[in-house]
């Protein structure tokens, strides 16, 4: 069967992730690379000081994961199919051979900055687990001002789901989701409204931008982020770089289609499990691994594996 | 004599089926090999044997798969082939979508979706795929002598001959249907084998039957689908096992049935040598069964209770045993089995006393469905065991028990059961104020909505809580009473007006267990006749082989 290389989002971030990269000639050369493009040194990113920077967080999870799929690359260990949540969808379109690495770094480090400038206060996330998507909505639905504006955001498992849009809203909400059961509602620790419709003027800046990169019809299938669907046209994968960050990520839905599609093991590109825990309850059938657990020789050897399994 | 008649004897051709196929066999000549396609001709033999806008029917039903055959065809060229109108049981491996991905195929007529069934509705909402529509295994096959008939069917057997006779073995499953549909209108069949050899075991499909043979790369793929690992049955499926059989199968006398997939039947199946015994209705219930050779029915058939048991398939590992056991299963000259889900369906659906099953949703009239948000899963063949069918006649004493009323015409009905804990996983309601179905149904525009099984075919429903005698109801207000006073905590248990339950339980409209005898303490794994597969393998003398992935020993 198949393998698909997820990469992770915002909130997967920790402090010193690209100094713990595994050791790899192709971690280090995609480093460098990074450093090239940014004109500075990327290994300063990655301080628990420099990661409040919303900039710093996106352009270090980009390198993260671009740099150990390319490890797992050179040891012969090919995706045949794609995901990244948020953020990790531009690794995704690298790692699937549709935009070079060099241009997805300013690109990101676009991205953080418009990011930051829409709502510098009062804005951010929250996260609801343990009610489905219609009940949150309803509640949404009814309890929602003008004023205080909340939207659904990512749907990352049939139960987990964030929600986007003003603190006071987001607190009302999450209230009213313990009250109706929620195992679990709080804010995140984010500072952007992000995967909603607050964002719309960022997603037009971002399209402008990426208008002027050269895309390339993808090696293997990328699944998007706002439709859910499994691209190989270059120009909807621009297009779902673009709107992404103003749409919710469908994330359990584009893992689902993954998985459909053949796909029986995951590999979640460093740092952290976030998407390795999510696939491994979502597909009891399939194997989930993560290479900050696994390093790259052992997940490297499941890929091959993989390959020649019916 | 009527000159007009004469004159279109003379000009209409009453052969043009049959011309057509000569015409199609005699351009792939240059491919073929006799009767045999030459493994590595394959898709330039279907390059050729097709034309645009066939009806081709692909055997690939939930067990047994045509992968080398779904394979070539998905790597036929579009430009040569193209708008073929797909029949299939079963859409359940990927390229069974690519085939419409890269537009060799555009319309989809299926039974069953489970595996790929975001996909589908997907690839409907992109109108990268033409519903035709949504069967139950029965009506699909039906369909094929009516208005479905296939131009071409696609299918796999075990082995040949140098004749064509097949050998389908324990998997014949569905593939006589689908060659009887295609072969004697005119249609080409073509079967995948693993392997073509001398002389045949015995013959399944008769070589007459058939047109071209294809040696497969590899063999066709099989999944052990009706394995249920005693290990996870729990405490709370053991006291509705227990419920069921004191409750519905000792109360209606129960003697044919079928069984659902679940944890809970095979709790059921594993309870009848030891709670079943202890009751003493061994020879009493559970005699005759339609049934895949579910593992777990091993210690029932082998403690004497089981006089026979008909397969709509095989089951990986089951095949010695089953060899060995000619007085309960229907085996050949071979020895081993005989399957056919054509002819299980249909006894499954007319000739049982009972089907019980389990759901993923249940509404407050008892409507149930799998469907879930985004996903067109379809139907497969619960809905026609799950329902009453109204014209059978011959009566049984389960049958006549469920007559509610003393009317000259009254007449008896069969036992659909449905049985459900209250919430499943991830603490989601099982009961609920409203179908995710209705709303799948009306995105992916639908005729009607995707209901497994409907609510007034629904005699009995068993949770954790107690048994609902639905069957027993006056009126839709008292039906909806019964299923809520065991619906527990879900939105509609909540519902439930509980200065009620008393007056359902005298009325008999419901039973808790201490009101059939049952201690819910006494719901123990120890029950089990088997508490794991290396068990169920001890039951069958060793006979029974499960495949890697069952063996934890």
């Amino acid at each position: 069967m198949s393998t698909a290389f997820l990469f992770p989002g915002q909130g997967s971030q920790q402090p010193g992730m690209l100094h713990n990269l595994p050791r790899h000639p192709a971690v280090a050369e995609t480093l460098d690379e990074a450093s090239e493009a940014l004109n500075e040194n990327i290994l300063v990113w990655d301080s628990k000081e420099a990661l409040t920077s919303t900039v710093a967080v996106q352009v270090a999870l980009l390198v993260a994961g671009v740099a150990a799929a390319r490890a797992l690359v050179a040891e012969g260990a090919q995706p045949d199919m794609a995901a990244g949540h948020s953020v990790g969808a531009f690794g995704a379109a690298v790692v699937a051979n549709v935009m070079h690495f060099r241009d997805a770094v300013p690109l990101v480090k676009l991205r953080g900055e418009l990011m930051e400038k829409a709502y510098p206060q009062g804005y951010g996330m929250g996260v609801v687990v343990g009610i489905q998507e219609r009940k949150l909505a309803t509640i949404v639905e009814k309890h929602v001002t003008n004023d205080a504006p909340v939207f659904i955001a990512n749907r990352n498992s049939p139960d987990q789901i964030t929600i986007s849009g003003s603190i006071r809203g987001i607190e009302r909400i999450l209230a009213l989701a313990r009250k109706e059961g929620a195992r679990k509602a709080e804010l995140l620790k984010v500072k952007v409204p992000s995967h909603c419709r607050l964002l719309q003027s960022v997603s037009a800046e971002l399209a402008a931008a990426l208008k002027t990169i050269p895309f390339r019809r993808p090696d293997i299938p990328y699944a998007g982020n706002r439709t859910a669907r499994a691209l190989l046209d270059p120009e909807a994968i621009r297009e779902d770089l673009a709107l992404g960050i103003s749409h919710p990520v469908r994330w359990h839905e584009a893992t689902s289609l993954l998985f459909e599609m053949g796909a029986r093991l995951f590999i979640e590109m460093p740092p952290g499990r976030v998407l390795t825990d999510l696939a491994r309850q979502a597909f009891p059938a399939a194997r989930a691994v993560s290479v900050s657990d696994s390093g790259i020789k052992t997940s490297s050897i499941l890929v091959k594996r993989e390959k020649t399994m019916e | 004599m009527h000159p007009v008649n004469q004159r279109s004897r003379q000009e209409k051709s009453w052969t043009t089926r049959r011309d057509a196929k000569a015409e199609r066999l005699a351009r792939a000549a240059r491919v073929t090999k006799g009767r045999v396609i030459p493994t590595d001709n394959i898709v330039e033999a279907l390059e050729l044997l097709l034309i645009p806008g066939d009806r081709v029917v692909l055997e690939g039903n939930n067990q047994k798969q045509a992968t080398f055959l779904s394979k070539a065809l998905a790597r036929v060229d579009p430009g040569k082939v193209n708008r073929l109108h797909m029949i299939m049981s079963s859409i359940s491996r990927p390229e069974h979508l690519d085939i419409f991905e890269k537009g060799i195929a555009e319309t989809i007529d299926f039974s069953y979706a489970g595996p790929q069934s975001l996909r589908v509705a997907q690839m409907l909402e992109d109108g990268k795929l033409k519903m035709g529509d949504i069967h139950t295994y029965l009506e699909l096959y039906g369909r094929l002598f009516v208005d479905l008939i296939p131009s071409v069917a696609l299918i796999a057997a075990d082995k040949a001959d140098g004749a064509g006779n097949l050998y389908t073995g324990p998997n014949t499953e569905e593939t006589p249907v689908l060659v009887e549909a295609t072969a004697f209108r005119d249609g080409i069949v073509i079967a995948q084998v693993n392997e073509l050899v001398d002389e045949l075991p015995r013959v399944d499909i008769p070589g007459s039957w058939i047109d071209f043979i294809v040696v497969a790369d590899n063999p066709y793929q099989l999944e052990p689908l009706f394995t249920r690992d005693p290990r996870h049955i729990t405490d709370i499926q053991i006291l509705m096992a227990m419920m069921a059989i004191r409750g519905i199968y000792e109360r209606h006398q129960v003697q044919s049935l079928n069984h659902g997939i679940g944890y809970n039947t095979a709790a059921i199946e594993l309870l009848l040598p030891t709670y079943g015994e202890s009751l003493g209705l061994r020879g009493k219930i559970c005699k005759h069964w339609v049934l895949n050779p579910h593992p777990t029915l091993i210690p029932a058939i082998e403690s004497g209770w089981v006089e026979s048991v008909y397969c709509f398939g095989g089951e990986v590992g089951m095949e010695k045993y089953i060899a060995a056991r000619p007085d309960v299963f229907f085996t050949g000259r071979d020895g081993s089995l005989r399957s056919n889900r054509a002819f299980s369906q249909v006894a499954g659906q007319y000739a049982v006393d009972l089907f019980i099953g389990s759901t993923l949703q249940m509404d407050r009239d008892g409507n149930s469905s799998t469907v879930t948000a985004g996903r067109l899963a379809g139907f497969g063949g619960a809905p026609n065991m799950g329902h009453d069918p109204r014209g059978r006649r011959h009566s049984s004493p389960a049958w006549l028990n469920m007559m509610t009323s003393d009317d000259p015409l009254a007449r008896g009905r069969k036992l659909v059961v449905q049985m459900v804990e209250t919430f499943q996983k991830a603490n989601r309601p099982v009961f609920v104020e409203s179908l995710d179905a209705l709303h799948v149904g009306q995105e992916a525009g639908l005729a009607t909505s995707p209901v497994m099984i409907y609510g007034e075919d629904v005699t009995h429903v068993v949770t954790e809580e107690g048994i609902a005698y639905l069957y027993r109801a006056n009126s839709l207000e008292e039906r909806r009473q019964a299923i809520a006073a065991i619906a527990g905590v879900t939105p509609i248990g909540l519902e439930h007006d509980s200065t009620r339950t008393e007056q359902l339980r005298r009325d008999g409209l419901i039973a808790f267990p201490e009101d059939l005898g049952i201690r819910r303490t006494d719901a123990k794994r120890s029950l089990l006749a088997a508490k794991s597969v290396e068990d169920l393998v001890d039951w069958s003398g060793g006979l029974y082989e499960p495949p890697a992935r069952f063996r934890s020993w």
